[in-house]
């Protein structure tokens, strides 16, 4: 009976051209539009670097390097709380001819800096640095001969020698890719109340759900037997959009996606998320007069969900009220485990929060839509 | 072993739909439903499948009690929506293959269903391609896969053409001779002056009469006669009963003689009529009555 609804189920949303399009293309392309389209502003890869310097130092070599770092192009001078890179010169820095008493740079990086912007920051630095400190000591040493002093150009100083580096992980931002495609992944899989709202309702309207009712199917049968389908094609949608990210995405000159975290906390999220998202389409269906008014309400709720949620303006860059409000949407909850996992490496207990929430969240949904569907029936509505 | 509704009452908020209903459907036999809509006809089906639960009386379906064996009813029951309750996205067949799969029917009921409903030859076409009358041919074929001893229908045959009405109706004939009862409902009274035995007239959720048709008729036979005329301007007529300036009631007794009259006044006759519909005119007169009481 079970395998023969679901199977049911199947067909009728396969068979629904334009449901499919708008659970897979849509995503598809928004993630392509907006990663590419918001690369620049998520861009790491540019050679301009904003940086803050902090010179305790005030030597002759600290003052000639921050004159150096403000005249490059390379650097940005802004304030300590926007810089990706605060460049502290420590007390001793200067002394180039005192190895002993000689202190390492430290460069303090924001968490997000990617370790290739980081190594093209510091070899863009040491240049400087090093042609800075080699000028001086060719100055001093041409006095005594301009043979000794040419040779100093041969020596090579690795960047370890002259810097500590720190990473703060206080703040996590994402690339434009790893913003996308988890938020497109979330909106579309929140879209299945099209599918869900046109094939429920019309069982609705057309009395086949009381038809299936008067055949011994029960309420809860005919609910779970919708969960199934919609949970399978929640994970291909899911994983569709992952490989869109990292392999479509890619090919527009934008970053590759990766999966930094683990794999089954993916899994486990994206499971979850699906519960929810089912949840709240079958609330909406049961509620609905008709598909018309289900598809309109669940259009304007994904959006606004989406919309507080992050998924249209990213959460770090929303003011901290309105990243407050957005933790009242299941789809920021959604968006947050998805970038625990590609942003921080995240691990299945990294995700496990935000699931439950999920899970909690569309258990509830789907109790009252069973309760919506009861009484209707019980009306012959 | 009867359906024997007893003082039945439904309410939805301050409304009853069903108002201390009591009625016998006899077991093999075409029953009749009628009622305005609103009537609480609807109402009284999904009750009787187990669908709506009652608020107060008993009812006995062919010896199991709706509240205690709901589940075993539904079993041995079946009910032809209006609406056409089957998947228009899917083929016949794998609407046929999902229905029969869900209550485990038999091979034998499955080919059943399509032999009565003749689906034969359209079982690979999309439901949403077939014609009215084939749609609700495969709504009725649906109703028959789980063998049932009993079959609602509410209104089987809205909105097709008359060849597939007599069709349908013909199919449901067959399901009176299998030993299936069936409950029809329909606004069409002459469906029910052919095909049902019995029927049964409610309004405002009550009973307003029951008994066998042949009975309901023959008491309301009353030997009326419409003589349709060629009406002119100018034509004095006042001394018959004229409706719509074309038809003249008379009765048996009285033809010759008005026939006679109206051959004096060089009165063209078009064509004369004797009464037969009087199940719709008793409906009417009934339903009308209990509106205004």
């Amino acid at each position: 009976m079970f395998s023969a609804m679901i199977r049911k189920e199947f067909l009728l949303v396969l068979r629904d051209k334009q449901a499919l399009m708008a659970l897979f293309i849509m995503p598809a392309v928004f993630i392509l539009i907006m990663s590419v389209s918001m690369r620049d502003i998520f861009s790491q890869d540019t050679v301009h670097f904003d940086v803050s310097i902090d010179d305790l130092d005030t030597s002759e070599i600290s003052k000639n390097l921050t004159a150096k770092i403000i005249k490059n192009k390379n650097f940005h001078i802004v304030h300590k709380k926007d810089a990706q890179f605060i460049i502290q010169m420590p007390k001793g820095f200067g002394n180039i001819e005192d190895e002993q008493n000689k202190t390492k740079l430290n460069i303090f990086v924001q968490g997000t800096v990617k370790s290739d912007v980081l190594e093209m920051f510091k070899s863009k630095l040491l240049k400087n640095i090093v042609k800075l400190e080699l000028n001086v000591m060719k100055m001093r040493l041409g006095e005594f001969s301009d043979e000794a002093a040419n040779s100093i150009d041969l020596i090579s100083l690795s960047s370890n020698d002259l810097f500590n580096v720190t990473y703060n992980k206080n703040k996590d931002i994402p690339n434009s890719t790893q913003q996308s495609v988890p938020a497109w992944i979330v909106f579309g899989m929140f879209f299945i109340i099209i599918p869900m709202s046109t094939i429920y309702i019309n069982e609705r309207k057309q009395n086949t759900l009381a038809r299936l009712n008067s055949m011994n199917i029960s309420i809860f049968s005919i609910t779970f037997s919708k969960i199934i389908p919609y949970l399978f094609i929640a994970q291909v949608q899911m994983w569709v959009m992952v490989a869109v990210g990292m392999f479509i995405v890619p090919l527009f000159n934008t970053p590759a996606l990766e999966i930094n975290g683990s794999v089954i906390a993916l899994i486990f999220l994206s499971f979850a998320l699906s519960i929810s998202a089912i949840g709240l389409s079958t609330l909406i269906a049961a509620s609905a007069n008709s598909s018309e008014q289900a598809t309109t309400i669940g259009g304007i709720l994904n959006i606004l969900l989406g919309s507080i949620g992050g998924v249209m303006v990213p959460k770090f860059i929303m003011p901290e009220s309105m990243q407050k409000l957005a933790d009242i949407s299941p789809m920021s909850w959604g968006l947050d485990g998805f970038l625990d996992i590609f942003l921080k490496g995240g691990n299945f207990f990294m995700v496990l929060n935000e699931s439950l929430m999920l899970i909690f969240f569309g258990i509830i949904a789907l109790m009252i839509s069973m309760l919506i569907l009861y009484i209707r029936l019980d009306r012959g509505l | 072993m009867n359906i024997k509704v007893s003082n039945v009452t439904k309410k939805y908020g301050d409304l009853k739909a069903l108002d201390n209903l009591s009625l016998e459907i006899k077991q093999g036999t075409i029953f009749g439903l009628l009622g305005i809509n609103g009537a609480g006809k609807s109402t009284l089906l999904s009750i009787l499948n187990g669908l709506t639960d009652i608020d107060a009386g008993t009812i006995d379906v062919l010896g199991f009690d709706i509240k205690k064996d709901k589940k075993k009813i539904k079993e041995i029951s079946s009910i032809v929506p209006q609406n056409l309750a089957f998947y228009e996205k899917l083929t016949v067949k794998e609407n046929l293959d999902f229905f029969a799969d869900i209550q485990n029917a038999t091979r034998e009921n499955y080919n059943k269903a399509i032999e009565i409903s003749d689906l034969s030859k359209i079982l690979n076409q999309e439901a949403s391609t077939l014609s009215g009358g084939q749609k609700r041919k495969l709504n009725m074929a649906i109703g028959i896969l789980n063998d049932p001893q009993i079959i609602y229908f509410d209104e089987p045959t809205v909105g097709i053409d008359p060849k597939s009405r007599n069709e349908i109706l013909d199919s449901i004939k067959q399901y009176k001779n299998l030993g299936i009862t069936v409950v029809y409902t329909s606004h069409y009274m002459n469906e029910i002056e052919k095909i049902c035995d019995e029927v049964a007239i409610i309004s405002k959720g009550k009973l307003i009469e029951q008994d066998r048709l042949e009975n309901l008729l023959s008491d309301r036979i009353s030997g009326q006669i419409l003589i349709e005329i060629v009406y002119e301007n100018g034509i004095e007529l006042d001394e018959f009963t004229v409706k719509d300036n074309s038809f003249i009631e008379t009765t048996k007794d009285r033809l010759c003689e008005v026939l006679e009259k109206l051959d004096q006044n060089n009165i063209s006759v078009k064509q004369i009529k004797y009464s037969t519909t009087d199940l719709e005119k008793h409906f009417l007169e009934l339903t009308d009555e209990a509106e205004d009481v």
